[in-house]
């Protein structure tokens, strides 16, 4: 995923979807964490992040996770 | 070899994928992409689940590319065979697409039974959207309750969508337990759970005789009993979609024999993912099997991709991790690694089994328990590391085998110092 500058992915999760497997931990584990009842994560995305994200947006279960861009 | 043009056939999880990562690296050639379904692809874990239901549509459920795909898309559309020499997709009418290189990815169909009336609108299989409309029709045609051939991942969950809706569903189940693929305690705590939920399971139950009547499908069982239902679905497996490639030129046999890169056996413009890859994984042994989820199709396609564009020499093994989920009412069952391949189980904590081979853990299987499958992943990863290139692995004899009690001692004396399980899984 190539972008210009000053652009960041913005991750949402669908927390109707979500059933918490932690896929997405596995594939993220900087980004997605499972505590108790909910999925925590971050919002915007360090670029070193984003080929994992990219893998636990692909990868859920529920298809619950959104990646866009926006201005940083 | 200069790619113009790639043709994908088959539009599902792992063609999708194989489509996106082949952009995703800067393919910018022709992508056509040739799918028997009349949708673009969808996620189909969710037609014995959401769809079913009636929670989702079919709307809600088309999978998002992470990339801008550019694709020709041949949607309804056949592939009727494949001439390896002449690089052609033959598609019904005479019409023929060449290419410069192949993707395979036809998935697998249900398994029918033999003498099961399927002429009868009301017995029918789950696999597409379609069919999830299909069964919500047969449903309407009267009040008699569901029946469900099969106590396997689809079944159970078909099982636990009809209690979601409100039906009465019978499970009619020929082996002795409800999942029992995954060992005894978790086979236990499926058939407790099921029946708590109302569901009449058959155990070890065979079809005798089936009845086409006008108010219901009758199922006469060997064991005297007779089940009147308004819709009957048959979840009795899979097999992989290959009869069209007969005659092709490649080795066609319980899915398209693969090298471990994912390559057909034989040909170099030719790679293949999804349900119908029979592909060595270096990680387990040198044995080509094929693997039925949905996360190791997502991977297949993109390795396929990446492995076609680099060519046959530079082609780097596919050696996931498998992993499954299933939902079961709410209670979340989850495995990693193969199950298959064991010949023993032990309890390695509550509401984890593992799967032992000679010794040698190769698969965990969690009851509910998501955090310890993070952490079972983890290990599993470290116990069957992925071979480093040239050295081939041995076909694992029975040596030392490790005893579940280390394995377990090993597991938690490590839990809290892992190198971080980042991208292990996919085999980036
Ligand atoms: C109802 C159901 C529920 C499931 N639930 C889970 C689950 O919870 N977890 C899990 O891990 N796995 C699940 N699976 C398994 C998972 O869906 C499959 O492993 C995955 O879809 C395989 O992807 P694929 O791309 O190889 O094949 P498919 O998704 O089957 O896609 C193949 C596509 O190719 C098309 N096709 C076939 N032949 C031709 C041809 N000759 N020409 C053109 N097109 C053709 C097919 O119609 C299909 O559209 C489920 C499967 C089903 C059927």
């Amino acid at each position: 995923m190539r972008r210009g500058r000053g652009r960041a992915t913005v991750v949402r999760v669908d927390n109707d979807r979500c059933e918490l497997y932690g896929i997405c931990v596995a594939e993220a584990p900087e980004v997605f964490r499972l505590s108790d009842n909910r999925l925590r994560h971050g919002r915007r995305i360090d670029p070193a992040d984003e080929i994992a994200v990219a893998a636990a947006a692909r990868n859920c279960p529920m298809q619950a996770i959104r990646l866009r861009e926006s201005a940083r | 070899m200069t790619v113009e043009r790639i043709v994908v056939v088959g539009a599902g999880a792992a063609g999708f994928r194989a489509a996106e990562r082949l952009r995703q690296l800067g393919f910018d050639g022709e992508v056509v992409m040739i799918g028997d379904e009349p949708r673009k692809p969808y996620h189909r874990p969710a037609v014995c689940k959401a769809l079913l239901c009636g929670s989702r549509k079919a709307r809600d459920v088309t999978l998002e590319a992470a990339v801008e795909l550019d694709v020709g898309w041949r949607l309804g559309t056949r592939a009727i065979g494949l001439d390896t020499a002449r690089h052609a997709v033959l598609l019904p009418g005479g019409e023929e697409v060449g290419y410069d290189g192949l993707i395979l990815a036809t998935g697998g169909y249900p398994r029918s039974l033999p003498g099961a009336p399927r002429h009868d609108p009301r017995v029918r299989v789950l696999r597409t959207v379609e069919d999830a409309e299909g069964v919500q029709a047969a449903l309407r045609t009267s009040r008699l309750p569901a029946v469900v051939v099969g106590g396997g991942f689809i079944g159970c969950e078909f099982a636990a969508s009809m209690r979601a809706m409100g039906r009465e569903v019978i499970v009619v189940n020929n082996s002795a337990k409800l999942l029992h693929r995954f060992g005894d305690a978790i086979a236990d705590a499926a058939g407790d759970l099921h029946a708590g939920h109302r569901v009449d399971t058959r155990s070890n139950a065979r079809i005798r005789k089936w009845d086409t009547g006008r108010d219901g499908v009758g199922l006469h069982l060997d064991n005297g009993d007779v089940v009147f239902a308004a819709c009957v679905v048959l979840a009795v497996g899979s097999t992989p979609s290959v009869e069209w490639l007969r005659g092709s030129g490649l080795r066609v046999d319980d899915g398209v024999f693969c090298e471990p890169t994912l390559f057909a056996a034989g040909v170099d413009d030719v790679a293949v993912a999804g349900d119908i890859a029979r592909w060595p994984n270096l990680r387990f042994d040198p044995v080509p099997r094929r693997v039925e989820h949905w996360i190791t199709a997502v991977e297949g396609g993109r390795a396929a991709a990446e492995n076609l564009l680099a060519g046959k020499w530079a082609a780097k093994p596919f050696t996931p991790l498998p992993r499954a989920w299933t939902s079961q009412f709410d209670v979340r069952v989850q495995h990693v690694g193969m199950p298959a391949l064991a010949t023993d189980t032990v309890p390695l904590d509550a509401g984890v089994t593992g799967f032992v081979r000679a010794g040698n853990l190769v698969a965990v299987a969690t009851w509910d328990r998501p955090h310890a499958m993070l952490d079972w992943t983890a290990t599993l990863d470290r116990l069957l590391p992925v071979p480093t290139a040239g050295r081939r692995p041995r076909a694992r004899p029975p040596r030392d085998g490790i005893p579940a009690r280390v394995l377990i001692e090993r597991h938690y004396a490590s839990r809290h110092s892992f190198d971080g399980p980042n991208g292990i899984m996919t085999g980036q």
